[in-house]
């Protein structure tokens, strides 16, 4: 059990304010990406919560994976994640990522996010409607502000666990440096 | 601009079809031997048939074949015809389309993706879907999908009651 | 020693002064555009939880070019700013003239592309030559209106072109020369970077063009450098056009007005190719403006 130290509040000031500008890569992976333009325009507004769109991953915060991930899509995922830049957290959106959803039986798809990348927060659904979005989004807000969302240091600690369980998959990743 | 009929009589009497049908309106589909499917090709291009929208290929495992199929359509007579032909399943090779048509050259490569066809003439068939794939070619029906699944993937936990089957 | 020290004072005061308002003006303009599209839009104080967010990332950097040439845009700017009278502030523009200005703004986008040369993607090269490329568009019409305010009134300073417009609101050169304002106007739209001029930034196209490598306290100093680039550019339109003033409150109001226009009518158009949108400052702006001038002279 890893014991929870106390923030700092210099720590804590920084966290309040990630909490309340969170810029969203939009990166479309799966058939769940189709719920993402209602709820970036004006009927479900996103922007209302501070939660903006970011063009590229080094400006970004926040990783939405929707949907269902082939083997070749999750090399250039794991590129991607890399090259975002501390603090960074990754939402998994649909059944697809909790447990395989409707492609289980799909040679090519990958079954769980979690062996490879440190997941947040799943969204359950087949696509979820942009109200449960919003509702996740709330709660992943909360989640930060509270200090509990350090999955970018998960990912740092057991990285020879994440990198075993990826090259498994896809034989053999690149990596830098 | 022809109809059906006129275009079953044009291949009928240049050519020499196995069989030939039309399926619904718009639809004629004709089957050819391995040997005379190139030259059939290029002489329906001729007569105005110049798009290839797609090669498939499937795979009659009982007969112990692959049937490869090339859909062709005109925009002068707006009608679709498949050509048909059946070539050996064990020793799967074929020649190439890429000098009637370049664009046959991307079909021919995901056909040699999936089911494992060589084509002759074609010497850019590496892998287009796939990437990394040291199995047998995954569209063929002796592939088991569900035991695949279940020897590489892992599936999670629920309290000690995993997904089964 | 005093001396140094007020200075000192004043220098830090009016950069953050500018910094601070131009973080507001941002903010009020994605409330308006966000109105404007009949939804809510973020509150009008997220930009500065941006800025804050930002600096408490981490950031990875490509080299020593790249530093020098984010800190050297941010600079240019904040140099510029020091030579723009704002209302009663005037600080050193007694000493500079508007050339001075209009080439000392050139400096922010060098130093821009001077980082984007340290970091070598390609998205990021095409972003600042294009940048570069639209500011060789719209600075032809401007120096043209520029040399005929210069002609009449026979001085270049910013500060004497703001004074003597002074004696009530007639002598503004809104009501003098309306077309000459008109045209500035639309040079402004081109200026902050606004649709239809914004080809630079392009967000799905080249990935935001210049600051595409940027992520933490890079792009935190270069959002603060485009706010304070907004402030200077609408400070000199006032101070032409509209008279100056004599205290810095009306100067914030009239500076406001001028950017909520420009916002309402950036928010309508899509995006210029970038050889249209310098065919266009080239052809109807710039003959309109040799037909003012002209008028002016004789």
């Amino acid at each position: 059990m890893k014991e929870k130290f106390k923030r700092g509040k210099w720590k804590e000031f920084l966290d309040w304010a990630q909490n309340k500008s969170l810029s969203m890569l939009h990166y479309c992976t799966g058939c769940g990406a189709i719920e993402l333009p209602p709820t970036m325009t004006s009927r479900y507004d996103m922007s209302r919560f501070g939660i903006g769109q970011a063009a590229t991953p080094r400006q970004a915060d926040l990783l939405l994976v929707t949907g269902y991930l082939s083997t070749k899509t999750l090399r250039r995922i794991i590129y991607t994640y890399e090259q975002m830049q501390e603090p960074k957290f990754v939402v998994g959106f649909g059944s697809c990522t909790i447990n395989g959803g409707m492609y289980w039986d799909s040679y090519n798809t990958i079954k769980q996010l979690d062996k490879y990348l440190p997941v947040e927060l799943y969204i359950a659904g087949c696509m979820p409607r942009p109200e449960a979005i919003l509702d996740g989004f709330l709660e992943l807000k909360q989640k930060i502000d509270s200090g509990e969302a350090k999955g970018y240091e998960e990912y740092e600690e057991n990285i020879e666990f994440y990198h075993k369980n990826q090259e498994e998959v896809l034989g053999e990743v690149q990596r830098t440096q | 601009m022809r109809n059906e009929k006129e275009v079953i009589e044009l291949i009928e009497k240049n050519l020499s079809p196995l069989e030939t049908e039309e399926k619904r309106a718009q639809n004629i589909s004709v089957k050819f031997g391995p040997e005379d499917t190139i030259q059939a090709l290029s002489f329906l291009k001729s007569k105005g048939y110049k798009q290839l929208s797609t090669i498939s290929c499937v795979d009659w495992i009982d007969d112990n074949e692959f049937e490869l199929v090339y859909h062709l359509y005109s925009y002068d007579d707006f009608i679709n015809i498949s050509v048909k032909t059946r070539i050996d399943r064990e020793k799967a090779k074929f020649v190439t389309l890429k000098e009637v048509w370049p664009v046959a050259e991307f079909y021919e490569r995901d056909i040699h993706d999936f089911f494992g066809v060589e084509f002759e003439g074609n010497d850019d068939l590496e892998e287009l879907i796939l990437e990394n794939w040291n199995d047998i070619p995954p569209m063929r029906k002796d592939f088991d999908t569900r035991k695949f699944v279940n020897d590489e993937y892992e599936w999670r936990d629920y309290d000690g009651q995993k997904h089964t089957d | 020693m005093i001396n140094i020290l007020t200075t000192a004072l004043h220098f830090i005061g009016i950069t953050i002064f500018s910094a601070a308002l131009g973080l507001f003006f941002m903010g009020i303009a994605r409330k308006i555009v966000a109105r404007i599209q009949k939804r809510y839009g973020p509150p009008i104080y997220q930009p500065y939880l941006d800025v804050i967010k930002l600096f408490g990332k981490k950031a990875i950097t490509h080299g020593f070019i790249f530093d020098f040439g984010t800190i050297m845009a941010f600079g240019g700017v904040i140099a510029t700013l020091f030579f723009v009278p704002l209302g009663a502030w005037t600080l050193y523009s007694l000493n500079g003239t508007v050339v001075l200005i209009i080439y000392l703004l050139a400096i922010a986008s060098l130093g821009m592309a001077m980082g984007t040369v340290g970091s070598g993607n390609p998205q990021a090269s095409i972003g600042i030559s294009r940048a570069l490329t639209q500011m060789l568009g719209y600075e032809l019409p401007y120096l043209v209106i520029l040399f005929g305010l210069i002609y009449k009134y026979q001085t270049s300073s910013v500060f004497g072109l703001a004074q003597a417009q002074a004696g009530g609101i007639m002598n503004w050169n809104l009501f003098t020369y309306p077309v000459a304002t008109v045209l500035a106007f639309v040079i402004l739209i081109g200026m902050t970077g606004k649709k239809p001029f914004d080809a630079m930034i392009a967000p799905s196209e080249i990935g935001s063009g210049p600051v595409v490598e940027s992520g933490g306290k890079y792009l935190g100093m270069m959002m603060l450098q485009k706010s304070i680039t907004i402030i200077v550019e609408l400070a000199l339109f006032v101070n032409l056009f509209l008279g100056g003033a004599d205290n810095i409150l009306s100067f914030s109001i009239k500076m406001l007005i001028v950017w909520i226009l420009a916002t309402m009518v950036g928010s309508l158009f899509p995006r210029f190719k970038i050889e249209e949108g310098v065919k266009f400052f080239w052809k109807w702006p710039l003959i309109i403006a040799i037909i003012q001038v002209l008028f002016i002279i004789y």
